[in-house]
Protein backbone atom coordinates (compact mmCIF):
# COMPACT_ATOMS: atom_id res chain seq x y z
CA UNK A 1 0.00 0.00 0.00
CA UNK A 2 2.91 2.70 0.43
CA UNK A 3 4.00 4.39 -2.45
CA UNK A 4 7.57 3.97 -1.59
CA UNK A 5 9.92 6.52 -2.47
CA UNK A 6 13.27 4.44 -4.40
CA UNK A 7 15.48 7.45 -4.65
CA UNK A 8 15.59 7.27 -0.61
CA UNK A 9 17.71 4.39 0.72
CA UNK A 10 15.79 4.23 3.90
CA UNK A 11 12.51 4.04 2.31
CA UNK A 12 13.34 1.01 0.55
CA UNK A 13 15.21 -0.67 3.66
CA UNK A 14 11.77 0.04 5.88
CA UNK A 15 8.92 -0.97 4.07
CA UNK A 16 8.29 -3.19 7.35
CA UNK A 17 9.99 -1.23 10.09
CA UNK A 18 7.95 2.00 9.58
CA UNK A 19 4.86 0.21 10.79
CA UNK A 20 6.54 -0.91 14.15
CA UNK A 21 7.57 2.51 14.49
CA UNK A 22 4.12 3.99 13.68
CA UNK A 23 1.95 1.26 15.16
CA UNK A 24 2.37 1.29 19.10
CA UNK A 25 0.74 4.84 18.96
CA UNK A 26 -2.04 4.41 16.56
CA UNK A 27 -3.15 1.10 18.75
CA UNK A 28 -2.81 3.08 21.24
CA UNK A 29 -5.16 5.43 21.00
CA UNK A 30 -7.30 3.35 18.62
CA UNK A 31 -7.58 1.42 22.42
CA UNK A 32 -8.40 4.53 24.58
CA UNK A 33 -10.16 6.78 22.53
CA UNK A 34 -12.01 5.34 19.46
CA UNK A 35 -12.86 1.60 21.43
CA UNK A 36 -14.44 4.01 23.89
CA UNK A 37 -15.93 6.07 22.28
CA UNK A 38 -17.62 2.96 20.91
CA UNK A 39 -18.74 1.71 24.45
CA UNK A 40 -20.50 5.44 25.02
CA UNK A 41 -22.36 5.34 21.38
CA UNK A 42 -23.65 1.39 22.51
CA UNK A 43 -24.13 2.69 26.44
CA UNK A 44 -26.53 5.69 24.89
CA UNK A 45 -28.70 2.90 23.97
CA UNK A 46 -29.50 1.34 27.41
CA UNK A 47 -31.11 3.34 30.55
CA UNK A 48 -29.50 2.43 33.87
CA UNK A 49 -30.45 1.96 37.11
CA UNK A 50 -28.01 2.15 40.43
CA UNK A 51 -24.98 1.80 37.94
CA UNK A 52 -26.07 -1.72 36.09
CA UNK A 53 -27.90 -2.06 32.55
CA UNK A 54 -31.83 -1.89 33.03
CA UNK A 55 -32.99 -2.03 29.26
CA UNK A 56 -32.56 -1.31 25.92
CA UNK A 57 -34.16 2.08 25.21
CA UNK A 58 -33.34 2.80 21.55
CA UNK A 59 -32.99 6.60 20.84
CA UNK A 60 -34.68 7.25 24.01
CA UNK A 61 -31.83 8.76 25.49
CA UNK A 62 -30.99 11.22 22.73
CA UNK A 63 -35.08 11.89 22.82
CA UNK A 64 -34.23 13.54 26.36
CA UNK A 65 -31.56 15.91 24.93
CA UNK A 66 -34.74 18.27 23.15
CA UNK A 67 -36.60 18.21 26.32
CA UNK A 68 -34.18 18.65 29.46
CA UNK A 69 -34.17 21.83 30.34
CA UNK A 70 -31.54 21.75 32.79
CA UNK A 71 -29.48 20.38 30.08
CA UNK A 72 -30.66 23.32 27.82
CA UNK A 73 -29.62 25.66 30.32
CA UNK A 74 -25.94 23.97 30.55
CA UNK A 75 -25.88 24.34 26.68
CA UNK A 76 -26.49 28.01 27.30
CA UNK A 77 -24.01 29.17 30.73
CA UNK A 78 -21.49 27.00 28.37
CA UNK A 79 -22.10 29.24 25.11
CA UNK A 80 -22.37 32.20 26.75
CA UNK A 81 -18.86 31.64 28.75
CA UNK A 82 -17.50 30.53 25.53
CA UNK A 83 -18.52 33.60 23.80
CA UNK A 84 -17.75 36.36 26.03
CA UNK A 85 -14.29 34.28 27.13
CA UNK A 86 -12.98 33.71 23.78
CA UNK A 87 -13.88 37.04 22.59
CA UNK A 88 -11.75 38.87 25.39
CA UNK A 89 -8.90 36.95 25.14
CA UNK A 90 -8.79 37.39 21.23
CA UNK A 91 -8.83 40.98 21.59
CA UNK A 92 -7.17 41.81 24.72
CA UNK A 93 -4.10 38.75 23.33
CA UNK A 94 -3.80 40.33 20.57
CA UNK A 95 -4.06 43.79 21.23
CA UNK A 96 -1.09 43.66 23.53
CA UNK A 97 0.69 41.41 21.01
CA UNK A 98 0.60 44.28 18.87
CA UNK A 99 1.92 47.11 21.59
CA UNK A 100 4.69 45.08 22.70
CA UNK A 101 5.82 44.31 19.16
CA UNK A 102 8.99 45.91 19.15
CA UNK A 103 12.45 45.99 20.24
CA UNK A 104 12.25 46.16 24.25
CA UNK A 105 14.28 45.16 27.55
CA UNK A 106 12.77 42.09 29.57
CA UNK A 107 11.30 40.33 26.64
CA UNK A 108 12.72 37.33 28.41
CA UNK A 109 11.37 38.35 31.83
CA UNK A 110 8.30 39.22 30.30
CA UNK A 111 7.28 35.87 28.38
CA UNK A 112 8.32 33.48 31.33
CA UNK A 113 5.80 35.30 33.41
CA UNK A 114 3.13 35.37 30.61
CA UNK A 115 3.71 30.99 30.58
CA UNK A 116 2.70 31.24 34.15
CA UNK A 117 -1.09 31.16 33.86
CA UNK A 118 -1.37 28.74 31.40
CA UNK A 119 0.33 25.89 33.60
CA UNK A 120 -1.46 27.32 36.79
CA UNK A 121 -3.23 24.22 38.05
CA UNK A 122 -7.20 25.49 36.50
CA UNK A 123 -8.77 23.45 39.45
CA UNK A 124 -6.86 25.21 42.43
CA UNK A 125 -7.25 28.62 40.35
CA UNK A 126 -10.80 27.91 40.78
CA UNK A 127 -10.27 27.27 44.63
CA UNK A 128 -7.67 30.29 44.84
CA UNK A 129 -11.01 32.40 43.21
CA UNK A 130 -12.79 31.62 46.51
CA UNK A 131 -10.51 33.61 48.79
CA UNK A 132 -9.92 36.03 45.73
CA UNK A 133 -13.79 36.95 45.37
CA UNK A 134 -14.56 36.45 48.90
CA UNK A 135 -17.03 39.15 49.60
CA UNK A 136 -16.38 40.10 52.89
CA UNK A 137 -13.04 41.73 52.85
CA UNK A 138 -11.73 39.61 49.72
CA UNK A 139 -8.69 41.56 47.76
CA UNK A 140 -10.65 42.21 44.86
CA UNK A 141 -13.63 44.01 46.98
CA UNK A 142 -11.13 45.89 48.93
CA UNK A 143 -9.97 47.03 45.75
CA UNK A 144 -13.34 47.71 44.71
CA UNK A 145 -13.93 49.39 47.80
CA UNK A 146 -10.48 51.58 47.60
CA UNK A 147 -11.46 53.15 44.58
CA UNK A 148 -14.88 54.02 45.76
CA UNK A 149 -17.53 51.54 44.38
CA UNK A 150 -19.25 49.41 46.83
CA UNK A 151 -18.84 45.05 47.48
CA UNK A 152 -19.82 42.71 44.55
CA UNK A 153 -21.48 39.93 45.53
CA UNK A 154 -19.20 37.56 43.43
CA UNK A 155 -20.48 34.58 44.32
CA UNK A 156 -23.82 34.28 45.85
CA UNK A 157 -25.27 36.64 42.92
CA UNK A 158 -26.10 34.18 39.71
CA UNK A 159 -24.53 37.10 37.44
CA UNK A 160 -21.57 38.42 38.75
CA UNK A 161 -20.66 33.96 39.54
CA UNK A 162 -20.82 33.43 36.13
CA UNK A 163 -18.82 37.03 35.85
CA UNK A 164 -16.48 35.52 38.35
CA UNK A 165 -15.72 32.49 36.20
CA UNK A 166 -14.88 34.19 32.85
CA UNK A 167 -12.61 36.36 34.71
CA UNK A 168 -10.06 33.70 35.72
CA UNK A 169 -10.39 32.20 32.26
CA UNK A 170 -9.37 35.07 30.72
CA UNK A 171 -6.74 35.55 33.52
CA UNK A 172 -5.27 32.04 32.18
CA UNK A 173 -5.89 32.18 28.25
CA UNK A 174 -5.18 35.81 27.69
CA UNK A 175 -1.59 35.14 28.34
CA UNK A 176 -1.80 32.07 25.46
CA UNK A 177 -3.27 34.46 22.32
CA UNK A 178 -0.33 37.06 23.45
CA UNK A 179 2.37 35.08 23.23
CA UNK A 180 1.04 33.02 20.12
CA UNK A 181 0.36 36.18 18.65
CA UNK A 182 3.49 37.86 19.60
CA UNK A 183 5.90 34.65 18.34
CA UNK A 184 4.35 35.10 15.42
CA UNK A 185 4.60 38.79 14.47
CA UNK A 186 7.96 39.01 15.16
CA UNK A 187 8.45 35.97 12.50
CA UNK A 188 6.55 38.60 10.15
CA UNK A 189 8.84 40.04 7.43
CA UNK A 190 10.26 42.70 8.54
CA UNK A 191 11.51 44.37 5.18
CA UNK A 192 7.55 44.32 3.68
CA UNK A 193 6.85 46.92 6.89
CA UNK A 194 10.15 48.93 5.75
CA UNK A 195 8.43 49.08 2.36
CA UNK A 196 5.16 50.12 2.94
CA UNK A 197 7.09 52.94 5.26
CA UNK A 198 9.27 54.15 2.20
CA UNK A 199 5.93 54.15 0.17
CA UNK A 200 4.23 56.56 2.64
CA UNK A 201 1.74 54.00 4.32
CA UNK A 202 0.40 54.90 7.64
CA UNK A 203 0.54 52.73 10.56
CA UNK A 204 -3.12 51.60 9.95
CA UNK A 205 -2.96 51.22 6.52
CA UNK A 206 0.36 48.82 6.90
CA UNK A 207 -1.83 46.96 10.15
CA UNK A 208 -4.94 46.68 7.79
CA UNK A 209 -2.72 45.71 4.50
CA UNK A 210 0.37 43.86 5.65
CA UNK A 211 -0.39 42.32 9.05
CA UNK A 212 -3.70 41.72 9.37
CA UNK A 213 -3.60 39.27 5.95
CA UNK A 214 -0.45 37.62 7.20
CA UNK A 215 -1.53 37.02 10.12
CA UNK A 216 -4.78 35.56 9.48
CA UNK A 217 -3.89 32.09 9.32
CA UNK A 218 -2.86 32.09 12.69
CA UNK A 219 -4.97 34.04 14.24
CA UNK A 220 -7.85 31.75 13.04
CA UNK A 221 -5.66 28.63 14.51
CA UNK A 222 -5.84 30.59 17.96
CA UNK A 223 -9.40 31.16 17.54
CA UNK A 224 -10.53 27.36 17.14
CA UNK A 225 -7.89 26.04 19.89
CA UNK A 226 -9.21 28.56 22.40
CA UNK A 227 -12.97 27.44 21.35
CA UNK A 228 -12.62 23.91 21.26
CA UNK A 229 -10.32 24.25 24.88
CA UNK A 230 -13.64 26.52 26.08
CA UNK A 231 -16.14 24.17 25.40
CA UNK A 232 -14.55 21.70 27.55
CA UNK A 233 -14.71 24.02 30.57
CA UNK A 234 -15.04 22.36 34.04
CA UNK A 235 -12.97 22.38 36.48
CA UNK A 236 -13.21 26.14 37.52
CA UNK A 237 -16.87 26.41 37.50
CA UNK A 238 -16.89 22.99 39.92
CA UNK A 239 -14.33 24.44 42.08
CA UNK A 240 -14.86 27.70 42.24
CA UNK A 241 -19.12 28.06 42.58
CA UNK A 242 -20.35 24.09 42.06
CA UNK A 243 -22.17 24.98 39.21
CA UNK A 244 -24.23 27.84 41.15
CA UNK A 245 -25.47 29.43 42.72
CA UNK A 246 -28.96 27.28 41.74
CA UNK A 247 -27.85 26.55 38.07
CA UNK A 248 -26.05 29.88 36.93
CA UNK A 249 -22.73 28.49 36.52
CA UNK A 250 -23.49 24.47 36.22
CA UNK A 251 -21.37 24.16 32.66
CA UNK A 252 -22.64 21.37 29.84
CA UNK A 253 -19.84 19.55 31.19
CA UNK A 254 -20.87 19.86 34.96
CA UNK A 255 -23.93 18.66 33.97
CA UNK A 256 -22.95 15.59 32.60
CA UNK A 257 -20.56 14.58 34.45
CA UNK A 258 -23.26 15.19 37.63
CA UNK A 259 -25.89 12.94 35.38
CA UNK A 260 -23.08 10.36 34.78
CA UNK A 261 -21.16 9.89 38.04
CA UNK A 262 -24.06 11.71 40.77
CA UNK A 263 -27.24 10.11 39.10
CA UNK A 264 -25.44 6.98 37.67
CA UNK A 265 -27.48 7.83 34.58
CA UNK A 266 -24.52 6.45 32.26
CA UNK A 267 -26.75 5.92 29.14
CA UNK A 268 -28.51 9.65 28.98
CA UNK A 269 -25.02 11.18 29.80
CA UNK A 270 -23.14 9.58 26.71
CA UNK A 271 -26.19 10.61 24.60
CA UNK A 272 -25.26 14.35 26.17
CA UNK A 273 -21.51 13.59 25.79
CA UNK A 274 -22.06 12.82 21.55
CA UNK A 275 -24.06 16.31 21.83
CA UNK A 276 -21.15 17.90 23.16
CA UNK A 277 -18.83 16.28 20.52
CA UNK A 278 -20.96 16.97 17.44
CA UNK A 279 -21.39 20.56 18.28
CA UNK A 280 -17.28 21.02 18.75
CA UNK A 281 -16.80 18.80 15.32
CA UNK A 282 -19.13 21.41 13.60
CA UNK A 283 -17.12 24.20 14.76
CA UNK A 284 -13.70 22.38 13.95
CA UNK A 285 -15.28 21.32 10.49
CA UNK A 286 -16.14 24.77 9.56
CA UNK A 287 -13.16 26.77 10.76
CA UNK A 288 -10.34 23.78 10.03
CA UNK A 289 -10.46 24.92 6.28
CA UNK A 290 -8.59 28.40 7.43
CA UNK A 291 -6.20 26.94 8.98
CA UNK A 292 -4.77 24.04 6.72
CA UNK A 293 -2.59 26.01 4.87
CA UNK A 294 -0.53 26.42 7.72
CA UNK A 295 -0.42 22.57 8.83
CA UNK A 296 0.29 22.22 5.22
CA UNK A 297 3.80 24.40 4.94
CA UNK A 298 5.36 21.50 7.37
CA UNK A 299 4.72 18.56 4.80
CA UNK A 300 8.08 17.60 2.78
CA UNK B 1 5.37 48.43 12.61
CA UNK B 2 8.67 48.66 14.35
CA UNK B 3 8.85 52.08 14.40
CA UNK B 4 10.62 54.58 16.53
CA UNK B 5 9.60 54.67 20.04
CA UNK B 6 9.20 58.26 21.38
CA UNK B 7 9.60 58.81 25.36
CA UNK B 8 5.59 59.32 25.42
CA UNK B 9 4.89 56.32 24.11
CA UNK B 10 7.75 53.95 25.86
CA UNK B 11 6.37 55.66 29.41
CA UNK B 12 3.19 54.21 27.84
CA UNK B 13 4.23 50.95 26.95
CA UNK B 14 5.96 50.60 30.49
CA UNK B 15 2.92 51.62 31.96
CA UNK B 16 0.74 48.57 30.13
CA UNK B 17 3.62 46.03 30.80
CA UNK B 18 3.90 46.45 34.28
CA UNK B 19 -0.30 46.30 35.09
CA UNK B 20 0.05 43.39 33.19
CA UNK B 21 2.61 41.72 34.88
CA UNK B 22 1.09 42.99 38.52
CA UNK B 23 -2.67 41.24 36.83
CA UNK B 24 -0.97 38.14 35.93
CA UNK B 25 0.74 37.86 39.53
CA UNK B 26 -1.25 38.64 41.70
CA UNK B 27 -3.06 36.16 42.36
CA UNK B 28 -0.22 33.46 42.78
CA UNK B 29 0.85 36.55 45.28
CA UNK B 30 -2.39 35.86 47.03
CA UNK B 31 -1.86 32.09 47.18
CA UNK B 32 1.30 32.45 48.64
CA UNK B 33 -0.36 34.99 51.60
CA UNK B 34 -3.06 32.63 52.72
CA UNK B 35 -0.99 29.83 53.11
CA UNK B 36 1.21 32.15 55.60
CA UNK B 37 -1.95 33.89 57.32
CA UNK B 38 -2.74 33.11 60.89
CA UNK B 39 -6.62 32.18 60.15
CA UNK B 40 -7.83 35.39 61.86
CA UNK B 41 -5.61 37.48 59.23
CA UNK B 42 -7.45 35.98 56.56
CA UNK B 43 -10.93 37.31 57.01
CA UNK B 44 -9.18 40.71 57.91
CA UNK B 45 -9.39 43.70 55.53
CA UNK B 46 -5.85 45.74 54.71
CA UNK B 47 -3.63 42.41 55.44
CA UNK B 48 -1.43 42.40 52.27
CA UNK B 49 1.69 42.46 53.39
CA UNK B 50 3.81 40.58 55.60
CA UNK B 51 5.92 41.70 58.74
CA UNK B 52 3.91 45.05 58.25
CA UNK B 53 0.39 44.44 57.73
CA UNK B 54 0.24 40.87 59.47
CA UNK B 55 2.72 38.15 61.40
CA UNK B 56 3.13 35.43 59.00
CA UNK B 57 3.57 31.94 60.24
CA UNK B 58 4.47 28.54 58.89
CA UNK B 59 2.46 26.16 60.94
CA UNK B 60 -0.13 25.05 58.44
CA UNK B 61 2.58 24.35 55.60
CA UNK B 62 3.86 21.96 58.76
CA UNK B 63 0.56 20.90 59.49
CA UNK B 64 -0.63 19.99 55.79
CA UNK B 65 2.46 18.75 55.00
CA UNK B 66 2.07 16.30 58.28
CA UNK B 67 -1.10 14.96 56.83
CA UNK B 68 -0.59 11.39 55.24
CA UNK B 69 -3.68 12.17 52.77
CA UNK B 70 -1.50 14.77 51.03
CA UNK B 71 1.59 13.14 51.40
CA UNK B 72 0.32 10.47 49.48
CA UNK B 73 -1.62 12.47 46.98
CA UNK B 74 1.76 14.31 46.19
CA UNK B 75 3.26 10.89 45.44
CA UNK B 76 0.14 10.27 43.13
CA UNK B 77 0.29 13.23 41.29
CA UNK B 78 4.35 12.30 40.67
CA UNK B 79 3.72 8.94 39.68
CA UNK B 80 0.78 9.95 37.89
CA UNK B 81 2.71 12.50 35.32
CA UNK B 82 6.08 10.76 35.85
CA UNK B 83 4.39 7.60 34.02
CA UNK B 84 2.03 9.41 32.15
CA UNK B 85 4.85 11.85 30.61
CA UNK B 86 7.20 8.87 30.12
CA UNK B 87 4.33 6.11 28.67
CA UNK B 88 3.51 9.56 25.64
CA UNK B 89 6.73 10.26 25.33
CA UNK B 90 8.06 6.72 24.53
CA UNK B 91 5.24 5.92 21.83
CA UNK B 92 5.10 9.62 20.53
CA UNK B 93 8.69 9.73 19.66
CA UNK B 94 8.56 6.74 17.62
CA UNK B 95 5.44 7.77 15.74
CA UNK B 96 6.90 10.89 15.08
CA UNK B 97 10.02 9.36 13.65
CA UNK B 98 7.91 7.42 10.98
CA UNK B 99 5.98 10.32 10.17
CA UNK B 100 8.85 12.21 9.79
CA UNK B 101 11.20 9.80 7.95
CA UNK B 102 9.03 7.14 5.96
CA UNK B 103 5.56 8.06 3.54
CA UNK B 104 2.20 6.02 4.46
CA UNK B 105 0.47 5.78 0.78
CA UNK B 106 -0.23 9.07 -0.76
CA UNK B 107 -1.50 11.60 1.80
CA UNK B 108 -1.25 8.83 4.71
CA UNK B 109 1.45 11.09 6.51
CA UNK B 110 -1.04 14.38 6.85
CA UNK B 111 -3.54 11.80 7.74
CA UNK B 112 -2.32 10.23 10.53
CA UNK B 113 -0.97 13.51 11.60
CA UNK B 114 -4.57 15.24 11.70
CA UNK B 115 -5.59 12.19 13.48
CA UNK B 116 -3.03 12.63 16.57
CA UNK B 117 -4.48 16.44 16.69
CA UNK B 118 -8.00 15.70 16.82
CA UNK B 119 -7.59 13.67 19.95
CA UNK B 120 -6.90 17.01 21.10
CA UNK B 121 -10.69 18.36 20.22
CA UNK B 122 -12.30 15.34 22.06
CA UNK B 123 -14.20 16.86 25.11
CA UNK B 124 -13.19 14.58 28.03
CA UNK B 125 -16.44 14.27 29.42
CA UNK B 126 -17.55 12.41 26.17
CA UNK B 127 -15.08 9.68 27.12
CA UNK B 128 -15.18 9.94 31.07
CA UNK B 129 -18.14 7.91 31.37
CA UNK B 130 -17.13 4.71 29.06
CA UNK B 131 -14.10 5.09 30.95
CA UNK B 132 -15.78 4.74 34.49
CA UNK B 133 -17.87 1.50 33.46
CA UNK B 134 -14.09 -0.17 31.79
CA UNK B 135 -12.02 0.54 34.79
CA UNK B 136 -15.07 -0.57 37.05
CA UNK B 137 -15.10 -3.66 35.33
CA UNK B 138 -11.57 -3.97 35.31
CA UNK B 139 -11.41 -3.37 39.22
CA UNK B 140 -9.05 -0.65 38.00
CA UNK B 141 -10.69 2.56 39.84
CA UNK B 142 -9.35 4.40 42.42
CA UNK B 143 -6.13 3.21 41.15
CA UNK B 144 -3.16 5.48 39.69
CA UNK B 145 -2.35 2.98 36.85
CA UNK B 146 -5.46 4.29 35.30
CA UNK B 147 -4.82 7.53 35.24
CA UNK B 148 -1.65 7.12 34.04
CA UNK B 149 -3.11 5.39 31.07
CA UNK B 150 -5.57 7.86 30.09
CA UNK B 151 -2.71 10.79 31.11
CA UNK B 152 -0.70 9.43 28.34
CA UNK B 153 -3.31 8.96 25.80
CA UNK B 154 -4.68 12.27 26.22
CA UNK B 155 -1.07 13.94 26.21
CA UNK B 156 0.30 11.20 23.05
CA UNK B 157 -0.48 14.41 20.66
CA UNK B 158 2.31 16.28 21.73
CA UNK B 159 5.47 14.35 20.99
CA UNK B 160 4.30 13.32 18.23
CA UNK B 161 3.68 16.57 16.47
CA UNK B 162 6.52 18.84 18.16
CA UNK B 163 9.28 15.98 17.41
CA UNK B 164 7.92 14.99 13.88
CA UNK B 165 8.83 18.53 13.09
CA UNK B 166 11.96 18.68 14.92
CA UNK B 167 13.18 15.58 12.86
CA UNK B 168 12.21 16.92 9.93
CA UNK B 169 14.32 19.43 10.08
CA UNK B 170 17.68 17.40 10.51
CA UNK B 171 18.99 16.19 7.33
CA UNK B 172 18.38 12.47 6.21
CA UNK B 173 21.81 12.35 5.05
CA UNK B 174 22.61 11.63 8.56
CA UNK B 175 20.87 8.27 8.86
CA UNK B 176 22.51 7.53 5.81
CA UNK B 177 25.45 7.73 6.73
CA UNK B 178 24.74 5.10 9.58
CA UNK B 179 23.20 2.96 7.01
CA UNK B 180 26.22 3.04 4.81
CA UNK B 181 28.21 1.96 8.62
CA UNK B 182 26.10 -0.64 8.55
CA UNK B 183 23.23 0.45 10.83
CA UNK B 184 19.85 -0.76 10.72
CA UNK B 185 16.80 1.43 11.01
CA UNK B 186 16.10 1.14 14.54
CA UNK B 187 20.18 1.92 15.32
CA UNK B 188 19.70 4.63 13.14
CA UNK B 189 17.03 6.39 15.06
CA UNK B 190 18.85 5.41 18.41
CA UNK B 191 21.89 6.59 17.62
CA UNK B 192 21.68 9.35 15.16
CA UNK B 193 18.77 10.80 15.60
CA UNK B 194 17.38 10.56 19.59
CA UNK B 195 20.93 12.38 20.71
CA UNK B 196 19.95 15.35 18.35
CA UNK B 197 16.84 15.93 19.48
CA UNK B 198 17.13 15.18 22.86
CA UNK B 199 16.67 18.85 24.20
CA UNK B 200 13.25 18.86 22.74
CA UNK B 201 12.48 15.68 23.84
CA UNK B 202 13.00 16.68 27.64
CA UNK B 203 10.93 19.89 27.13
CA UNK B 204 7.79 17.53 25.40
CA UNK B 205 8.12 15.29 28.32
CA UNK B 206 8.21 18.04 30.52
CA UNK B 207 4.94 19.56 29.09
CA UNK B 208 3.52 16.30 28.97
CA UNK B 209 4.11 16.04 32.93
CA UNK B 210 2.48 19.18 33.32
CA UNK B 211 -0.74 18.77 31.74
CA UNK B 212 -0.42 15.32 33.22
CA UNK B 213 -0.10 17.24 36.79
CA UNK B 214 -3.16 19.23 36.15
CA UNK B 215 -5.73 17.06 35.17
CA UNK B 216 -8.63 17.01 36.84
CA UNK B 217 -12.03 15.45 35.35
CA UNK B 218 -10.56 11.96 35.10
CA UNK B 219 -9.10 12.04 38.42
CA UNK B 220 -12.13 13.18 40.28
CA UNK B 221 -13.90 9.97 38.30
CA UNK B 222 -11.99 7.46 38.47
CA UNK B 223 -10.56 8.13 42.10
CA UNK B 224 -11.88 7.58 45.64
CA UNK B 225 -9.77 7.26 48.60
CA UNK B 226 -6.10 5.34 48.09
CA UNK B 227 -5.41 6.92 44.43
CA UNK B 228 -6.22 10.36 44.84
CA UNK B 229 -4.12 13.34 43.28
CA UNK B 230 -3.62 16.87 44.43
CA UNK B 231 -5.68 18.18 41.87
CA UNK B 232 -8.64 16.70 43.83
CA UNK B 233 -7.60 16.90 47.49
CA UNK B 234 -8.01 20.87 47.74
CA UNK B 235 -11.35 20.00 47.35
CA UNK B 236 -10.99 18.27 50.59
CA UNK B 237 -10.17 21.12 52.60
CA UNK B 238 -12.85 22.80 51.59
CA UNK B 239 -16.19 20.82 51.51
CA UNK B 240 -15.68 19.10 55.10
CA UNK B 241 -14.31 21.57 57.47
CA UNK B 242 -16.00 25.12 55.54
CA UNK B 243 -14.03 27.50 53.74
CA UNK B 244 -10.36 27.26 55.85
CA UNK B 245 -8.63 29.52 53.50
CA UNK B 246 -4.96 28.88 55.18
CA UNK B 247 -5.14 25.05 54.24
CA UNK B 248 -6.78 25.93 50.77
CA UNK B 249 -3.90 28.37 50.42
CA UNK B 250 -1.29 25.80 51.39
CA UNK B 251 -2.75 23.14 49.09
CA UNK B 252 -3.19 25.64 46.36
CA UNK B 253 0.61 26.46 46.20
CA UNK B 254 1.52 22.66 46.50
CA UNK B 255 -0.82 21.42 43.40
CA UNK B 256 0.36 24.72 41.17
CA UNK B 257 3.98 24.89 41.84
CA UNK B 258 5.70 21.82 40.18
CA UNK B 259 3.62 22.44 36.77
CA UNK B 260 5.04 26.15 37.28
CA UNK B 261 8.32 24.79 37.28
CA UNK B 262 7.98 22.79 34.78
CA UNK B 263 6.83 24.83 32.27
CA UNK B 264 9.54 27.54 32.99
CA UNK B 265 12.28 24.56 32.18
CA UNK B 266 10.71 23.82 29.12
CA UNK B 267 10.12 27.42 28.24
CA UNK B 268 11.47 27.13 24.70
CA UNK B 269 8.83 24.61 23.61
CA UNK B 270 5.71 25.67 25.06
CA UNK B 271 4.25 27.99 22.33
CA UNK B 272 5.63 25.07 19.85
CA UNK B 273 3.79 22.53 21.72
CA UNK B 274 0.49 24.47 22.87
CA UNK B 275 -0.24 25.40 19.39
CA UNK B 276 0.24 21.91 18.28
CA UNK B 277 3.82 22.83 15.94
CA UNK B 278 1.56 25.44 14.06
CA UNK B 279 3.80 28.41 15.33
CA UNK B 280 7.27 28.37 16.81
CA UNK B 281 7.51 30.58 19.54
Amino acid sequence: MAATDSTKPQARRSDQTKFWFLGPAVVWILVFTIFPLLYALYTSFFSFRFGKINQFVGLANFGRLFTDANLHNGLRVTLTFVIITVTIQMLLGFGLALLLNREMRGKNILRAIMILPLFATPVAMGYLGITLFYEINGPINELIRAFGGSDIPWLSNPFWAQVAIILIDIWQWTPFVFLVSLAALQGLPADLFEAAEVDGASGWQSFRRITLPLMAPVLWLILLLRLVEAFKVFDIPTSLTLGGPGRATEVYSLFTYRTALRFFDHGYAAAQGFLLLLIVSLIVGLLFGRIRSIYQEERN
Amino acid sequence: MRRKTSPIQSILIGGIMFVALLWVLFPFYWAFLNSIKKPADTFRAGAWIPFLQFQPTLEHWISELSIIEIRQALINSTIISLGAATLSVLLGTLAAYALARFRFGKSGNSNFTTWFISQRILPPVVVVIPFFLIMRQLQLLDNVFSLVLLNATFTLPFPVIILSQMIRELPPELEEAAYVDGASVFQGFTRVVLPLILPGLVATWIICMAFSWNEFLFALSLTTKSAIPMPVIIAGAEHTRGVQFWFVGVRVMLTMLPPIVFALLAQRYIIRGLTLGAVKG
